[in-house]
């Protein structure tokens, strides 16, 4: 008798599911029945799926899903968009997991270090055919951030959202070592015997790989890979680079940059930094959120990095957008895109922290966050990391490279060496 | 389907006189009662096994329209000759050889104290239970917190609170220092799930045997060794056999804290194997660490099941 | 006089060994807690800045509004309940016939199952998702239940066929005698003597299905479908993780396993009746 119940229980539970299931979306299949894949339909009458990692935390999907979409939709009647949000640490899983299975959707926004390797599988239409105005758009954007959409001949994507690291400095740990925020790399290492004497950090970071340490090899001069992102041997190793390593190195033997920098991010920064235990630490815009919600009392401040023989040289950041090639409606998911970069949407996501990717947007900026200024500035000079699919996979072994490198001892030039030959070979592979 | 199960053994006791193992041979009864959960087990499980095997023989590409190249066993002679595979092979064997035994003899000992009528009883096992059905997410990143170098718990402990130490350690730049907190993590997740095993398992031993050795003088810690152990040694053997597989397959924990580094020193198979696929695209490579991996397990989990079964029957002997 | 002194110690040790668990146990617990009463924590700060701080429930009322968990959280319950019964009764199914028949291929059986327990699931991903979009079950709750079922199924039959062996075959033998047929000694005989094993199958699959997310995040697009898991690591962004929010939605999602664990655990006690084990 017990068991029939149970069986019973059962039973209903999943009827419920399957009337759940029955009632929910249409089937995969009916959309697609009757074009052929070459031929997109026209805008009219169409649905097109988003997905991207925009956080439900903070105002990013409200206003994506409440006044960007709606806006779109009333501009464009028949056109539908269907926002999926996924969680960022898992974005690039569900996008392999679906190329896999043959499931994407029309639009992605994508981490901008993701776009060669997704052009380089075939899933993504080039924007530069297939989108009517992109010659338009693509000089209306910050160069910085659009040469991350370019794989081999084609634009893959546009920018859509874009960050850079400038320098955050704590006042109170600068007045208690009686100096000022410098200007240049040589200073900068110099004040780092000042501060330790105040039992003060000169700089902390949690991570060792590119984004972190780029900057620094830029701003000596030099970069790790060929402009053309084919060889990294005569570039990697070369004597800027070597010495921008050994300067880092030299600065975190004697604590000016806290052990934890080897650790990948298990300890933040940040704690140490509210209590101006560490004089400075790179971050983004995110950063003020975050530094303003946990610690309401700290006085901060943002500099540009400081400047070495290259420059004063940060790292592009944020998202690029790009369109699938599976898509049917083409046509209206580049609409779409071009609704995402124009000047109002731009302006409505920097209201809450998106820093536009539209230079004509630069003056407004200020306006809107004032601490937009700095990372504007910053901007002009930034550099994207190598836009390749193995970048991937050499910034895995430029972390482990340096990890080693800052933990066991070595020679900088030999393990640069080494790193060189492996990228050489990394990159031979998408020749 | 009750009536074509209770049907098709009726026939059963009348050729087989009694044996409750009755029905044997192809027309077992245990056939329809295995189907239905093997179906969908065969499904979901075995099926996707055998594509993911397939996977491991080719240069496999998620990408639409490409031919997958078969490069027969390449991929598992990668794995061979990958020094940082066996690092990641030799972590887990640590991993395993801490948190099994000490999963065990905690989870153990809290079966035995929640074991008889005690006021408050209820409530202490929830307690104990407590950390095994909270998310590994959200407690691994608890746990990297707790062991931050600057402002993390362990440290404040160890320097700030009690001046046992100078200054807090690093726990994420060592290998060892980091596999502690690794394993700490583990051992404080799992011992409500030994617990609550044991804890079914000591519920079925008979009070009668029990009653038996204190007639013969036996007591506490005698009627633990003599009745109490040995009864639940077929209990004993299932958890860790299922430990030693869970620890080898250890894989949150770690892709949180260290993710692996510094310099892969704490790299696990899983973490390994996930990185060359979901982050790399070498599927191949991956899905060759997994079978690797499941080769090992499988051996140890033979190895262990004809020890154990075999001191079962000595004991019994 | 002797025995009763040494009656209390035992009971005093058997506290001093439980409080201590209890303590352990529930430290991270009580910080997880802690920082979801604080607003704006996008940091985890030291144990005295969270005892200290200004206490607030915001974060709940917040994390339920703005996540919709409550769409989730039914989402996951109807997915979690079915996967649990399924489980239990399939398992308990393939257990006693692993458990109580000799049969040709047996062994076979036996040992697909611990190998599937033993292969790393997450290498299965990419072949499970493609079964499931040719089974037209991608972005639907049912592609959820029937892996989980799936998944949960080898472990539990594993578990309870233990159980099962456990109970004396002369109980079985009984009841041929008496006419039983397979079915009814199943439903009669080996179901309610093996009650704290069903319990403990049904906390682990409800556990299971409950907290599982990367199969949820990989096949389910549609908000109103998301489960719970999916749900709390939306708070999450590229840079930065309300912990504040993402602990209180977490502390929220605790309570369903808290009930089922509370309910079942009664049946561990005394499940089998010593009658029918004394025989």
């Amino acid at each position: 008798m017990k068991s029939r119940r149970t069986i019973g229980i059962a039973l209903a539970a999943i009827s419920g599911l399957v009337a759940m299931a029955a009632c929910s979306s249409p089937a995969p299949t009916q959309t697609s029945v009757s074009t052929p894949p070459s031929q997109s339909q026209p805008a009219g009458d169409a649905t097109i799926t988003y997905w991207h990692a925009y956080s439900a935390d903070s105002q990013e999907i409200t206003v994506l899903e409440k006044t960007v979409i709606p806006a779109f939709e009333a501009a464009n009647p028949g056109v539908k968009v269907t926002s999926v949000p996924v969680p960022y640490d898992d974005l690039h899983q569900k996008l392999v997991t679906g190329i896999a299975g043959g499931e994407l959707p029309d639009v992605v926004r994508s981490d901008i270090i993701w776009v060669p390797e997704l052009a380089n599988l075939g899933v993504l239409e080039p924007l530069d055919t297939a989108m009517g105005d992109f010659q338009a758009i693509s000089q209306a954007v910050y160069p910085g951030p659009l040469a991350t959409n370019k794989w081999k001949d084609h634009y893959y994507g546009l920018p859509l959202d874009t960050n850079t690291l400038v320098m955050l400095n704590n006042p109170a740990a600068f007045d208690k070592a009686g100096v000022k925020m410098p200007s240049t790399l040589k200073e900068f290492a110099g004040l780092a015997d000042t501060f330790k004497a105040k039992d003060v950090a000169l700089y902390a970071d949690g991570n060792l790989n590119g984004w972190n340490v780029l900057p620094f090899i830029w701003s000596f001069g030099e970069d790790i890979v060929s402009p053309d992102v084919t060889k990294a041997t005569g570039i990697l190793h070369g004597p800027q680079s070597v010495a921008a390593i050994q300067a880092l190195y030299a600065l975190y033997r004697p604590g000016a940059i806290p052990a934890f920098v080897t650790q990948d991010g298990a300890t933040d920064p940040a704690d140490g930094f509210s209590q101006a235990k560490y004089a400075t630490m790179m971050g983004g815009p995110w950063m003020y959120p975050i530094l303003e919600g946990s610690f309401p009392d700290l006085k901060f401040e943002a500099t540009m990095l400081p400047a070495g023989d290259g420059g004063s040289i940060s790292v592009v950041g944020g998202e690029d957008i790009v369109m699938t090639s599976a898509s049917k409606n083409k046509e209206a998911a580049a609409k779409f895109i071009s609704y995402l970069l124009g000047e109002e949407t731009q302006k409505e996501f920097a209201k809450i922290g998106q820093m536009p990717v539209l230079s004509s947007l630069a003056g407004d900026l200020t306006a809107i966050q004032p601490y937009y200024a700095t990372f504007s500035e910053q901007l002009k000079t930034a550099k994207p990391r190598p836009a390749t699919p193995a970048w991937t996979e050499m910034d895995t072994r430029l972390e482990a490279a340096l990890q080693e490198l800052f933990l066991g001892g070595g020679d900088v030039r030999k393990t640069l060496d080494s790193l060189a030959a492996e990228f050489d070979g990394l990159l031979a592979q998408y020749q | 389907m009750a009536a074509a199960l209770s049907g098709a053994n009726t026939l059963a006791p009348r050729r087989r006189r009694g044996n409750p193992s009755s029905g044997r041979g192809w027309r077992s009864p245990a056939y329809l009662f295995l189907l239905p959960g093997f179906a969908v087990f065969s499904l979901v499980m075995i099926y996707p096994t055998v594509q993911a095997l397939i996977m491991s023989l080719e240069k496999w590409s998620p990408a639409p329209g490409v031919e997958n190249t078969f490069v027969g066993l390449a991929n598992y002679a990668k794995a061979f000759g990958d020094p940082i595979f066996w690092r990641a092979m030799a972590n887990s064997g640590v991993y395993t050889a801490v948190t099994v035994p000490g999963q065990i003899v905690l989870g153990l000992i809290c079966a035995v104290a929640l074991n008889r009528a005690l006021a408050g009883r209820t409530a202490f096992r929830i307690m104990v239970y407590i950390p095994v059905i909270t998310s590994w997410v959200v407690v691994s990143v608890l746990f990297k917190y707790l062991f931050a170098t600057d402002g993390g718990l362990v440290n404040w402990l160890l320097a700030d609170a009690t001046s046992l130490m100078d200054q807090g350690v690093d726990w994420y730049n060592g290998r060892w220092t980091a596999m502690v907190a690794i394993c700490g993590l583990g051992i404080w997740k799992g011992v409500g799930w030994t617990m609550l095993i044991f804890l079914a398992a000591l519920q079925a031993v008979p009070e009668s045997l029990y009653e038996a050795a204190c007639v013969d003088g036996a007591q506490g810690w005698q009627q633990f060794w003599h009745i109490t152990l040995p009864s639940i040694r077929r209990t004993t053997l299932f958890i860790t056999i299922m430990l030693v597989i869970g620890a080898f397959n250890v894989f949150v924990s770690v892709q949180l804290t260290t993710n692996g580094g510094p310099a892969n020193l704490t790299q696990v198979p899983l973490t390994y194997l996930y990185r060359q696929a979901f982050n790399f695209l070498d599927f191949g490579y991956g899905s060759a660490i997994a079978f690797m991996l499941t080769a090992l397990i499988f051996a140890l989990s033979i190895g262990q099941y004809s020890l154990g079964s075999k001191s079962a029957q000595d004991a019994a002997a | 006089m002797r025995i009763k002194q040494k009656k209390l110690l035992v009971a005093a040790v058997r506290y001093m060994v439980l409080s201590v668990a209890s303590l352990v146990s529930l430290t991270p617990l009580i910080y997880m807690f802690l920082t979801s009463l604080k607003e704006n924590a996008f940091m985890l700060t030291s144990p005295a800045d969270v005892v200290q701080g200004n206490k607030t429930f915001a974060n709940y009322a917040e994390a339920w509004e703005t996540g919709k968990l409550s769409l989730s959280f039914m989402n996951s319950l109807l997915v979690t309940v079915a996967t649990t019964i399924l489980v239990v009764l399939l398992g308990s199914m393939m257990a006693y016939a692993l458990a109580r028949f000799e049969f040709p291929g047996k062994s076979v059986f036996f040992a697909l199952i611990i190998l599937e327990l033993m292969i790393p699931s997450i290498m299965l991903v990419i072949p499970q998702f493609v079964l499931a979009k040719d089974l037209h079950l991608l972005d639907n709750r049912l592609g959820l239940l029937l892996v989980y079922v799936g998944t949960n199924l080898a472990f539990n039959t594993f578990l309870m066929r233990g159980f099962f062996e456990g109970i004396p075959k002369e109980l079985d033998e009984a009841m041929i005698i008496d006419g039983a047929g397979a079915w009814r000694r199943y439903t009669s005989l080996m179901l309610p003597l093996a009650k704290p094993a069903l319990a403990t199958a049904a906390i682990f699959s409800f556990l299971g299905a409950w907290d599982e997310y990367v199969w949820a995040m990989t096949i389910i697009n549609d908000p109103a479908k998301r489960t719970l898991p999916v749900a709390i690591a939306m708070f999450s962004g590229a840079h930065s993780t309300n912990w504040g929010l993402t602990f209180a939605a977490a502390c929220i999602a605790l309570i369903p396993v808290l009930v089922v664990f509370f309910i079942f655990q009664r049946q561990l006690v005394g499940g089998i009746t010593s009658g029918a084990l004394k025989s």
